[in-house]
């Protein structure tokens, strides 16, 4: 079981990064269709006024 | 042993099979392949015998790195349709990928470190294989501070040259692994005349492994795809909101 850490390392960076990644890119996705909302809404109010 | 067709036939199928799949599907199946690779790579896979247990950072480094290969491939071929169409479709894509391939990239960098430290003796060697893939990570970073202020078609147009100009690097990372005499090794997977040098139980790992993380950069793919059409969507919005407020 020599140099463990080394493997723990990688594998550790990897899952954490890519866990990283996929959470932001969610949450991003998840404001950005909010926002598109918002905005339709009040272009609709905008319009019908 | 399978030829060296066999294992890109194999690789190739993935884009197909992703377009068959819907959004749950697909996350599903990439979940699973994720962990039958993770169990392979702990379980099933036999541990080398001159680096030992450490070789095994093998399985996902060398899946990063071709991950990394065709995102940047997908970056070249969508920066020349863009260029071609100039649709945003395909500028969604070349951004995507681009924004992708760095991540792996960036993992391949970290790992390879990782790997390296207790086989070499050495953190990092300025040899041309690892100095090409910095310059390749460097140059995709530059791609994507390119694109980081809202979207300016002349600044796509740049940043579509830089992808494809930046896929040259490419290749040229491939042949260095092959040809140059470097502390990084050379190919295992396919050697020359077509055959690979991993035992069946490796190569059976290896490539769950390249299919788990194909699957991995699909749903990425199609999630920062939808990341930038819903900006451009809120820009051409805010736009519209604009003129009529100033009409």
């Amino acid at each position: 079981m020599k140099n463990v850490w080394y493997l723990f390392a990688a594998y550790s960076t990897i899952w954490t990064a890519l866990c990283v990644y996929m959470i932001r890119l969610s949450q991003k996705n998840k404001e950005l269709q909010a926002e598109l909302r918002d905005l339709r809404t009040q272009l609709e109010r905008v319009v019908t006024k | 042993m399978p030829k060296w067709w066999t294992i890109m036939l194999f690789v190739m199928a993935f884009p197909f099979i992703y377009l068959c799949m819907n959004r749950v599907f697909h996350v599903t199946v990439m979940c699973i392949t994720m962990n039958v690779a993770i169990m392979l790579v702990f379980i099933y896979a036999p541990t080398e015998k001159m680096q030992g247990i450490v070789q095994k950072i093998f399985y996902f480094h060398v899946s990063s790195a071709i991950t990394m290969f065709f995102a940047f491939f997908l970056v070249c071929v969508a920066s020349i349709m863009y260029l071609w169409k100039t649709s945003d479709w395909w500028d969604s894509i070349a951004l995507s990928a681009a924004e992708i391939g760095v991540v792996f990239c960036t993992l391949v960098l970290i790992t390879g470190p990782l790997w390296a430290r207790p086989i070499w003796g050495t953190w990092w060697s300025w040899d041309p294989t690892l100095t090409l893939t910095l310059v390749l990570w460097l140059i995709y970073v530059a791609y994507l501070m390119l694109r980081i202020e809202t979207y300016d078609p002349q600044r796509a147009r740049f940043a579509a040259i830089l992808g494809i100009i930046g896929f040259v690097d490419v290749p040229v990372i491939r042949w260095s692994v092959e040809k140059w005499r470097t502390l990084h090794p050379k190919p295992v997977l396919i050697q020359e005349g077509g055959t690979t040098g991993l035992t069946s139980a490796m190569l059976l790992t290896f490539l769950v492994c390249v299919g788990a993380f194909f699957l991995l950069f699909f749903y990425l793919l199609r999630e920062r795809i939808s990341v930038a059409q819903s900006r451009h969507a809120l820009e051409v919005l805010r736009h519209e909101i604009d003129e009529i407020c100033v009409g």
